[in-house]
């Protein structure tokens, strides 16, 4: 333990990975929300029916505080490469910088130009602007992601970059860095992956209203939108996006797929551990249950394609925790096919039009919300840990890159800051988004006491006329 | 194409400090120019839906620093390590105020906003101006390009120094002055009754203060870095800053007497850029002086990125602050005018 409080690059990392679990929670659901209020802003001009306009007002506010909590945690993220990864700045900033600084440009300054526009502006811009704001806005935040993740698949996967005579990493073909081929499936997969979590807030919000009688015709429309989106999403993740990740994995990393199967021995007919627990000292998975060829057929097309095994690889090259990795991958892939049932059971009593009634089924949406933010934690996790022991792919080692000037008991201290800061911001965030779904859409909508059938609830705005 | 990139960061940063330069300005002067509660709405309603269009700049900055001169970035951030998480934790009450204060209707909760809203703002002008005064100083970087420095050491400018000595604290007193004044100018453009008349009177003391003071830092930095006026006499960039610093002073005290607030707001805005313009110009070609040798220092020829990269940068760079500029005509033309609390608040309950 004493060799980790004094090692400022565990200490940089942990406060990494920490800011940027916590930022993800937030821009995650914006980039899936975005979506829905532009479809509800566009639906609503189109038809003129009010109720999309109250949607998009009600998710505007949680949106505003997605998105600035999103803000406000962001903005360490990118000055944590210059006062905690100096070594890492400076060795391959050269390359990254073009895309970080392109994130900002194209993308914050779009987002941020609009963003006051969608939330305080409805009054000052009139319909169609606001929904234009809500278009940039939704643009905006998938170009960034579109940005960061350039800049993650070049640290996965190095290409486009050149050796300067210092030694340092430099720019070299701009288009290939851009369109990185593992970016562009990294980048599909995280983008899908944040639509599931947002829908799956939209429908757990359907769910929450239906099941306490209020606000029922906001209550469907967000039922129905949450579970369609969430349905396609789901499915989406999985194949052809997740599918493709993993290949790219197995291409590009084989390390990092031996490790994430816990799988030590090489071989051909590689099976997927279903259950299993990797024991590294003794260099075997113990307690298997294993789909025998599966994971030679999904990494490499055919059942007797042979996946290395770690053995094969010098250790210093194996990544530095692989019991999380297997496990945080194994949890990523449970949670995603449990979604995809889930959705598709939900889409099935859609059809049948017994959604609204299914007690057990809204149950289930409701509380399924904070899954999808655990699987795409769990996603990062894969592709972060996976990456060890290196911070650029192959060329240059994590514990290369920190900053050399940072003492491991100044990182601790502003470590401590953050935890403190974000938790404070997590109880602000959850009371007033809380408050904001207590108060709920402002729909001049009333469950009348007489039509009380779960299902058939009448808004009194079409009654109104006549009590 | 070194000195381009060296006016394009520099520029990215005056915008950051004209535009969110107001916002802390206004933040400072919040209780002074308003007292009720519905005068303090006011006051966030002036700010509110643009604050992080304003905040983005700084990132902008941060962004195309990485990207253009990537070896300063990584010297700077790990050096000011402390400095700049409070800056970064300054920026994150400074937002969040500004965005659950609004959320609920009700005195104690938006008193405590208020609070939290006026002192990170104090905060960060104070950061910002010791940081500015750093800059010019120098800071003590040794043979490999790293310093690392305490908030304070002697309180000295020469050797190992700290984040505050006397020069940059009286800087960081300056900025402060400049940045209330510079508030106090878009509070009196943008709001009516008695904050707009209360702003006035400030803006009034706050501009005559800030000339003396200037004159004042302008003798300071001679002391504290006498090679500067020579460079700084020898770039016909710090020649057009010193003109448009003078220019704007003048629009800003003739829109003083005459009540154009808007020609006083430009001024003020100018001002600033004027003033910071000169200041990166004095500096050129060192982005990062050394207190303890000056062949320590970090031209901006020694930091930046491979020339390739430079190019690269420089075919998306214009198209994309010309969107920027696309946004911001959008933006002020949206926002033109008195604000209205009914208009441009969240809705709360």
């Amino acid at each position: 333990m004493n060799v980790t409080l004094s090692d400022p690059a565990f200490w940089s990392r942990f406060q990494f990975g920490f800011t940027l679990t916590y930022h993800y929670l937030f821009p995650q659901l914006t980039m899936g929300l975005a979506w829905f209020l532009v479809y509800w802003k566009w639906r609503a001009l189109r038809t003129g029916d009010e109720k999309y306009n109250d949607a998009v007002r009600f998710w505007a506010k949680i949106f505003g505080l997605n998105f600035a909590v999103g803000v406000v945690t962001g903005i360490p993220m990118e000055f944590q490469f210059g006062t905690n990864w100096a070594g890492f700045s400076r060795y391959a900033g050269g390359v990254i910088g073009q895309t970080l600084a392109m994130e900002s440009m194209f993308a914050f300054f779009l987002e941020s130009a609009f963003i006051g526009a969608l939330i305080w502006g409805e009054k000052r811009l009139g319909p169609r602007y606001h929904f234009l704001a809500a278009v940039a806005v939704a643009l905006g935040s998938w170009i960034s992601g579109f940005f960061i993740l350039v800049t993650n698949a070049f640290m996965q996967h190095p290409v486009g970059h050149r050796v300067e005579a210092n030694g340092s990493l430099s720019i070299d073909s701009l288009g290939s860095y851009l369109l990185n081929p593992w970016a562009l499936v990294q980048f599909t997969h995280n983008q899908v992956a944040a639509l599931v979590t947002g829908s799956f807030v939209v429908a757990a919000m359907g769910a929450f209203y239906t099941l306490r009688w209020r606000h029922p015709v906001q209550a469907r429309l967000y039922l129905r939108a949450g579970t369609a989106v969430g349905l396609i999403a789901s499915v989406l993740v999985a194949v052809p996006t997740g599918d493709q990740q993993a290949k790219m994995v197995g291409n590009h990393q084989p390390v990092t797929l031996a490790a994430m199967e816990g799988r030590f021995v090489g071989g051909p007919m590689a099976g997927v551990a279903v259950i299993g627990q990797p024991n590294v000292a003794a260099r075997r998975l113990d307690n298997p249950i294993e789909v025998p060829g599966a994971l030679s057929f999904l990494a490499y097309g055919t059942f007797k394609s042979y996946v290395h095994g770690l053995q094969e690889y010098p250790e210093t090259t194996w990544p530095d925790n692989i019991e999380l990795l297997y496990y945080s991958f194994h949890l990523m892939i449970t949670l995603g096919t449990l979604f995809i049932l889930l959705m598709a059971y939900a889409g099935l009593q859609n059809w049948r039009g017994r959604l609204e009634s299914s007690t057990g089924l809204l149950w289930v949406l409701m509380l399924a919300f904070p899954f999808p933010y655990i699987a795409n934690t769990l996603g990062w996790m894969t592709a972060e840990l996976g990456r060890q022991p290196w911070l650029v792919y192959g060329l240059f080692r994590t514990n290369q890159g920190h900053s050399t000037v940072v003492s491991s008991g100044d990182t601790i201290f502003t470590l401590l800051g953050f935890i403190g800061l974000y938790f404070v911001l997590g109880l602000l965030f959850l009371y007033l988004v809380g408050r904001e779904i207590g108060h709920g859409p402002d729909d001049d909508v009333r469950v009348n006491p007489g039509d009380l059938q779960v299902g058939r609830a009448v808004p009194v705005r079409e009654t109104v006329g006549t009590l | 194409m070194i000195p381009i990139w060296y006016a394009v960061v520099s520029f990215m940063l005056i915008a950051y400090v004209v535009l969110d330069g107001r916002n802390f300005g206004a933040g400072m002067l919040h209780w002074l120019v308003a007292k009720t509660p519905e005068e303090r709405r006011q006051v966030i309603a002036a700010i509110g839906p643009l604050w992080s269009w304003h905040e983005v700049w700084l990132v902008g900055f941060g962004g195309i620093l990485v990207a253009v001169f990537p070896r300063l970035m990584a010297s700077a951030f790990s050096g000011y390590y402390l400095a700049l998480f409070l800056i970064l934790w300054g920026l994150i009450l400074r937002g969040i105020s500004i965005e659950v204060g609004g959320h609920i209707n009700d005195r104690q909760w938006q008193g405590f906003w208020d609070f939290v809203f006026v002192c990170s703002n104090l905060l960060l002008a104070t950061l910002f101006g010791a940081a500015a005064g750093n800059l010019a100083r120098g800071v003590p970087l040794d043979a490999q390009g790293n310093f690392s420095m305490p908030f304070f050491t002697d309180f000295t400018v020469h050797g190992q120094v700290g984040l505050l000595d006397w020069y940059t604290i009286s800087v960081a007193v300056f900025t402060v002055v400049l940045l209330a004044a510079h508030g106090a100018t878009y509070l009196t453009l943008k709001t009516e009754g008695p904050v707009h008349d209360r702003s006035r009177q400030y803006m009034r003391y706050l501009w005559a203060a800030v000339v003396p003071l200037l004159l004042l830092i302008s003798f300071e930095s001679w002391v504290v870095r006498p090679d500067l006026p020579a460079r700084a006499a020898a770039n016909p960039v710090w020649w057009l800053g010193v003109l448009v610093v003078l220019g704007s002073a003048i629009t800003v005290f003739s829109g003083l007497s005459a009540r154009r607030e808007m020609r006083a707001f430009i001024g003020s805005n100018f001002l600033l850029a004027g003033l910071l313009a000169a200041g990166g110009a004095a500096l050129y070609p060192v982005m990062l002086h050394s207190t303890l040798a000056p062949e320590n220092s970090l031209t901006a020829q020694a930091v930046a990125a491979s020339p390739r990269a430079l190019a690269l940068a420089s075919m998306w760079w214009p198209v994309a602050f010309m969107l920027a500029i696309a946004y911001f005509v959008f933006i002020s033309r949206r926002y033109v005018g008195k604000v209205s609390v009914q208009r441009d608040s969240q809705g709360f309950y």
